[in-house]
């Protein structure tokens, strides 16, 4: 059997990966802070015996697009979006500090802040708790303040600081869970010039007319690697008639 | 069978839910008390199917990795509790709260159920009810041949008959506090009730200890806010369509390679 029928299929596999990729990237278009991902083809040579004529295609991240959201106004007190570039460090569930955008936060009874999928807030001393409260309002550098149940109306207590960050995004990988960690493992360090405005939240950066005309273009691949297939069969099914013939 | 399926059928499950969301929002509009919901979204888990990093051979490792996102799902519906704006309706027993804290409803099982809509009024014995006949907690009772009923800010309840003028007080409302109010569980007839979430309740009386006060005469109409809900509702019917359209590709595909190679 020629092997460019395994080369066309490889290709059709691969392009079905990405198309799933595209898939999930528009099924986020409403995930608060969701950060869209990019596939890449690389190619990659079969090396034997001869000359490498075969090269395989093989679908890899290209990483992920870190361009800002689109901000919606929801006049939540909880409810913080980043400024420009920066991340709100938050505890995984695996314990190790990651990073998100998504700032639509919520307090439990015993005063800790999560996120809506429930990581905890991190400060730069642990998880961010904050005692019982009447109003709790986030500044732009992160810093929490409440009034204390049982106090005076004017009566604001600076609680403690969300620890924001701003690593490079070329060192941030995204996990499992859709958080983003640092490559290196490690801990970002808190950074200054990050950001938040309250009242906000940023939604996901997926380009809609983008995920379209990919979704298409991965379509017209993927009939043309079958198209391929189709045609080493033809060629296939020829030979084996002129052998017949003679 | 295909993963480009199933996180695209994620998407359509997701906005689904979160038009039932928007829809109630919208029916909702003049409900009183009515606190308006809003869907969560969080992307699935994700496929790992080639580790980044990884020996591509003894001495070189791939420059990238692929995995493979799963899809959306919609893990919560945040209340939002901001306050409605109030409206005058003159009724005695029409009261409103603004700032924090809920009416106390004894349900027909005992239990204590919570609710922002005041609009309270008397049943056939004299008792302090909710539209659906469900007393206020403290129980209040209005004897009978009184004249008029005055609600004040702190909720202390006074009745004024003819033959006292003065007035006497009846009783006092109190209000009840969540450290998470997200947390309320509703259970329909503008009612919450508590849940692990929430925490326990914390009573006091009206305007202090940072509960709100209450207004008589006026109800806290829905927080709802009609334009947020239908700019939603676009973005939702046509994130719906592309999800559909995602579903449709993949089918096409997998049509085309089934039709050509057989």
């Amino acid at each position: 059997m020629d092997r460019g029928l395994y080369v066309a299929m490889t290709g059709a596999k691969q392009i079905m990966q990405a198309q799933a990729v595209n898939n999930h990237n528009i099924a986020n278009l409403s995930t608060t802070g969701y950060r869209a991902d990019e596939v890449a083809f690389d190619s990659s040579p079969i090396y034997g015996p001869g000359y490498a004529t075969r090269v395989n295609a093989v679908a890899g991240d290209a990483g992920t697009d870190f361009s800002s959201g689109v901000m919606q106004s929801t006049g939540g007190n909880l409810d913080i979006a980043i400024n420009g570039s920066g991340f709100i460090a938050v505890r995984g569930s695996d314990g190790q500090e990651a990073y998100t955008r998504a700032g639509d936060l919520r307090i439990t009874p015993t005063g800790a802040v999560l996120t809506a999928s429930g990581q905890p807030v991190l400060t730069n001393s642990g998880p961010l708790v904050i005692p019982p409260s009447t109003t709790v309002s986030i500044g732009s550098d992160g810093t929490v303040s409440v009034v204390p149940q049982g106090s005076a109306p004017f009566a604001v207590t600076q609680v403690d600081r969300i620890k924001l960050v701003n690593p490079s995004t070329k060192d941030l990988q995204k996990g499992d869970d859709g958080l983003l960690r640092l490559k290196s493992g490690g801990k970002a360090k808190q950074d200054d010039s990050v950001s938040v405005t309250s009242g906000m939240l940023e939604g996901s950066n997926v380009n809609p007319a983008q995920s379209l005309i990919n979704m298409i273009e991965l379509q017209r691949l993927y009939e043309f690697q079958i198209k391929s297939m189709n045609s080493t069969d033809t060629n296939e099914q020829s030979a084996e008639r002129m052998m017949q013939s003679s | 069978m295909n993963l480009a399926l199933w996180a695209a059928k994620t998407g359509l499950d997701a906005q689904n839910t979160r038009m039932a969301v928007i829809s109630n929002n919208l029916a909702n509009t003049n409900t009183t008390g009515f606190k308006a919901g809003r869907a969560a979204f969080q992307d699935l888990m994700y496929q790992n199917v080639r580790q980044v990093g990884a020996q591509s051979t003894q001495n070189t490792q791939y420059s990238t990795g692929l995995t493979l996102g799963t899809g959306v799902r919609i893990v919560a519906t945040e209340k939002d509790y901001s306050q409605g704006s109030i409206n005058q309706t003159n009724g005695p027993l029409d009261l409103s709260v603004t700032g924090r804290g809920f009416f106390q409803i004894t349900m027909p099982d005992g239990t204590i159920a919570y609710t922002r809509d005041g609009s309270f009024s008397l049943d056939n014995q004299g008792n302090v009810v909710t539209a659906s006949g469900y007393p206020l907690q403290p129980a209040i009772n209005v004897p009978q041949g009184t004249q008029s009923v005055t609600v004040g800010s702190d909720g202390a309840v006074t009745a004024t008959s003819a033959s006292n003028a003065k007035g006497t007080q009846i009783g006092q409302i109190q209000l009840a506090d969540f450290v998470n109010e997200q947390g309320l569980q509703p259970v329909g007839n503008n009612l919450l009730v508590e849940s692990a979430s929430s925490g326990s309740p914390q009573v006091g009386t009206a305007g202090t200890n940072g509960l709100g006060q209450i207004q008589q005469g006026t109800l806290e109409t829905s927080n709802v806010n009609s334009v947020t809900e239908l700019v939603d509702m676009i973005e939702c019917q046509r994130s719906y369509e592309m999800n559909s359209k995602a579903i449709s590709t993949t089918d096409q595909m997998l049509q085309y390679l089934t039709t050509n190679l057989s």
